[in-house]
């Protein structure tokens, strides 16, 4: 009954509309530029651009951006974390009571951030905006392996379905009630019964799925027909080319500034 | 029929099977053909072979999961041991229990591609099958919707289709009403036999079998991996039928009366009724005295523990869950909420339990503001299983399941403790069991060790079960009721949320019928089940001992009022 966090959602967008092979090879530009980039500043611009692109592009509610924000920014922050500690500063930018904030640590810190951090939104646009059999019909027009293409798309098609048993679970788990515990150890437990559970039951609904999916042909022969036909869009080509601009431009512009 | 089609569908030639690592065998000695364009049914209880017939038609076993198979098994003149599964496909389709799972693909319409895709079918001759299954099924409109926009019954109506769009000459079809509301299940039953006027052969599992038994051409009836008995359905509850009920089989209602009737000698064998229409007949001649059933339930008196007043809830602003309810549940009731799926009754369950807080309204539960209960403070007074009751264990082993609940209430001495778990054990009737993995208990005992595990240690008075007999054959259902009455001697008070119309009419006092969010009715079962619009509204069916009853009184035959049970109707003849 709950919102879904990471599935393909039913709007009227550029970024919907555009197929789906110009988007994944809009993430891929997106994050090769990202690797391209130096400092915090262009991958903050980057990530701001891609928000704007998620916000208005792609008609993502800010509620739903909001709701897998530990998955976008959590890891992202604690890499950006450990590189601001072991990061040596010798510019001193501001001071907290006692304590000295460096520029460098904060530019290495906010670099490695926003990399992971775009990264994962540009995944989870992909995610929210395009119809995973339109990825496979791309794919298979590229002429990858169906197999492959499949298996990968396949997965976050189950995403949603994951996420409703993850759900259950812990509401299942908080009914409970805590046994004579330090909140820590109850806590340990309570995390390694959600993944015992969720495994188990992911093990066998897996296998139920590919049995039946096998049951209905799937792998059969090394081909198969697709009854819908892939077509690049303009909007698709025009996301791919407004970014490639913009991310050439981007790194010229980086480069030349800090040579100079 | 017969007559016009000579080469039977299915054969199986003295098959036995072993599943992968297994020494007992699955299925043993069984022989069985299955005519083209009939309809079968395999009955049988909770693990006597019935799945693991129903994946060797489809190559399921041995190909994909391994297994010994002895004997041979023809699909439509393939040999099942040298066949490929792809090919097999082509023969048999199978629709699997909870067919989310089985698809692919986000929209509909692709799902319903995808297996003719699979089998290389041209482009242009997909778009018919595609267009043909969905208008079969009756879901064209939503042709172009999401997969999870779906109800249930639509789910189940599109995982046909995506069979039915692959051709095969044979559907089997798994348990496929398990989790549907009854008039929903009714819908699938009429699209059921729609494909066999269609020509389908159909293998059927299913326990509801009132609406089959009469229309079937064939049963085979399983138990322990042994065909008991097979034939027209007639022929099989005639020799079989008290052996069907012995293992526990649901059987209709009627069927079931006479069964026992025969068994009795109030009844001569010729009239054993297998549908309402025939049971009118058949039982036209009874009379009936009034029996101690007749005595009207005392109204329960207790204190209120659960009271609501316009209680709203929304999980966002575009869905609204429950739109205003109220109603009082006292001390001592057993009671029922049902109603379609999607109705808001789950919602209401986890709002009594505090997983959620009112977005508007008043929920009082135990007198105290249902927003000022904290979860783990609540479950000490109320306590909930849920439908998989796998999703509520924490722990390896049953023993230590039950020891956690007891050190959860504050519970530390472990003489105590050991104590209190034997005793549970013991009225649990798993007293083997206390170092088994509570994984891997059978589904009946998994159901009654979730029930133990929420009231060990006392101190709940409210006992919700979301669908107690999901899963679970009737001597599990027997068992599960058996202790539920238990509790109700201690005091407790219980709530299920049920779509089994059979346990609301034999154990519940008061039904709480919810459609869209509001609650329709709220009263005794009898007379729910004599009120025609909400019956349609709530997407409810009366169970087919109901129809009877009301069928026999129309006809002017005075039938005692209070007649809840097949036993209750025994002891009423004279």
């Amino acid at each position: 009954m709950s919102e879904q966090l990471l599935a393909y959602v039913e709007k009227d967008s550029l970024i919907h509309r555009a197929d789906a092979l110009s988007k994944l090879l809009w993430v891929v530009i997106v994050v090769v530029a990202t690797f391209q980039f130096q400092t915090a500043y262009t991958r903050a611009l980057m990530f701001s651009v891609l928000l704007f692109t998620a916000l208005f592009l792609a008609k993502v509610p800010l509620r739903s951006i909001w709701r897998v924000s530990p998955l976008i920014f959590g890891v992202a922050f604690l890499l950006g974390a450990f590189h601001y500690v072991v990061t040596k500063g010798t510019t001193p930018l501001f001071t907290i009571g006692s304590y000295v904030v460096y520029r460098e640590p904060l530019e290495a810190g906010g670099a490695y951030f926003f990399r992971l951090a775009i990264m994962v939104l540009a995944s989870f646009l992909l995610i929210w905006t395009t119809d995973t059999y339109q990825l496979m019909v791309g794919l298979a027009y590229l002429g990858l392996p169906y197999r492959y293409a499949f298996a990968i798309f396949m997965a976050l098609r189950y995403i949603p379905l994951i996420q409703r048993e993850v759900e259950a679970v812990r509401a299942a788990h908080a009914i409970r009630g805590k046994a004579a515990q330090s909140p820590l150890k109850h806590r340990f437990r309570l995390w390694q019964r959600y993944l015992f559970t969720v495994i188990v039951n992911g093990l066998r609904k897996a296998e139920n799925t590919a049995v039946a999916i096998e049951a209905r042909g799937f792998g059969a022969y090394p081909e198969r027909t697709y009854w819908k036909e892939f077509h690049w869009t303009r909007s698709g080509l025009l996301l791919v080319s407004a970014f490639t601009v913009f991310c050439v431009a981007l790194i010229v512009w980086e480069r030349f500034s800090l040579s100079s | 029929m017969a007559s016009s089609s000579p080469a039977p569908l299915v054969v199986f030639d003295r098959v036995t099977f072993y599943h992968f690592e297994r020494t007992t065998p699955a299925l043993s000695e069984v022989s069985f053909v299955l005519r083209r364009g009939s309809l079968n049914l395999l009955v049988g209880p909770s693990g006597c072979g019935k799945s693991t017939l129903c994946m060797l038609m489809t190559g399921i076993v041995p190909h994909l999961l391994g297994g010994v198979l002895k004997g041979r098994v023809l699909v439509d003149g393939k040999d099942v041991a040298n066949t490929a599964v792809k090919d097999l496909a082509l023969s048999a389709g199978l629709l699997f229990q909870d067919p989310e799972w089985m698809f692919a693909t986000l929209r509909v319409d692709d799902e319903v591609a995808f297996g003719p895709e699979n089998l290389k079918i041209p482009k242009a001759e997909i778009h018919p099958r595609v267009e043909n299954a969905l208008e079969t099924v009756g879901l064209s409109r939503f042709r172009h919707h999401l997969v999870w926009a779906l109800s249930g019954g639509q789910i189940q109506k599109l995982g046909f289709a995506s069979v039915l769009a692959m051709q095969p000459p044979l559907m089997i079809l798994d348990e496929p009403t398990a989790n549907l509301d009854p008039a929903t299940t009714h819908a699938v039953h009429e699209l059921i036999l729609r494909l066999r006027q269609q020509g389908k052969t159909i293998v059927l599992v299913s326990k509801e079998l009132d609406e089959f038994i009469a229309e079937a051409d064939n049963v085979i009836y399983l138990a322990d991996g042994k065909i008991i008995a097979q034939g027209q359905p007639r022929k099989v509850i005639h020799q079989a039928g008290l052996h069907m009920l012995q293992v526990g089989v649901w059987l209709p209602e009627p069927t079931e009366i006479g069964l026992r009737l025969r068994k009795r000698g109030t009844l001569s064998t010729e009239t054993l009724p297998l549908t309402v229409a025939e049971a009118k007949q058949a039982f036209s001649p009874l009379s009936f005295t009034a029996t101690q059933s007749d005595v009207p339930r005392s109204k329960p008196s207790g204190d209120v523990l659960i009271e609501a007043e316009n209680l709203q809830y929304a999980y966002n602003p575009k869905v609204t869950a429950l739109r205003g309810v109220s109603f009082a549940v006292r001390q001592g009731e057993l009671l029922a909420i049902i109603g379609q799926n999607g109705a808001g009754k789950s919602t209401l369950a986890k709002l009594l339990v505090g997983l959620l807080k009112p977005t508007d309204g008043v929920l009082r539960l135990f007198g105290k503001d249902a927003r000022h209960w904290k979860v783990a403070e609540l479950a000490n007074h109320i306590a909930l299983v849920f439908q998989n009751p796998e999703h509520q264990f924490l722990c390896d082993t049953v023993f230590e399941e039950l020891s956690y609940s007891l050190l959860a209430k504050g519970v530390t001495d472990p003489a105590e403790i050991q104590a209190r778990v034997v005793e549970t054990l013991r009225e649990l009737d798993l007293q083997g069991d206390a170092q088994t993995h509570p994984f891997a208990l059978s589904e009946g005992a998994k159901r009654r060790l979730g029930v133990a595990t929420m009231l060990v240690g006392g101190g709940a008075q409210v006992l919700i079960v979301d669908e107690p007999t999901y899963g679970q054959d009737r001597r599990m259902t027997e068992r599960l009721m058996e202790y539920i009455n238990q509790l109700r001697q201690a005091g407790i008070t219980v709530i299920m949320i049920t779509h089994d119309m059979r346990l609301v009419e034999a154990h519940i006092d008061r039904a709480i019928v919810m459609a869209e969010g509001r609650i329709l009715y709220d009263g005794d079962p009898q007379t729910l089940f004599t009120l025609e619009d909400i019956i349609r509204q709530a997407n409810l069916r009366p169970t087919a001992l109901n129809r009877l009853l009301t069928d026999l009184r129309q006809q002017g035959i005075s039938v005692p009022a209070h007649i809840n049970t097949v036993e209750r109707f025994i002891q009423a003849v004279q």
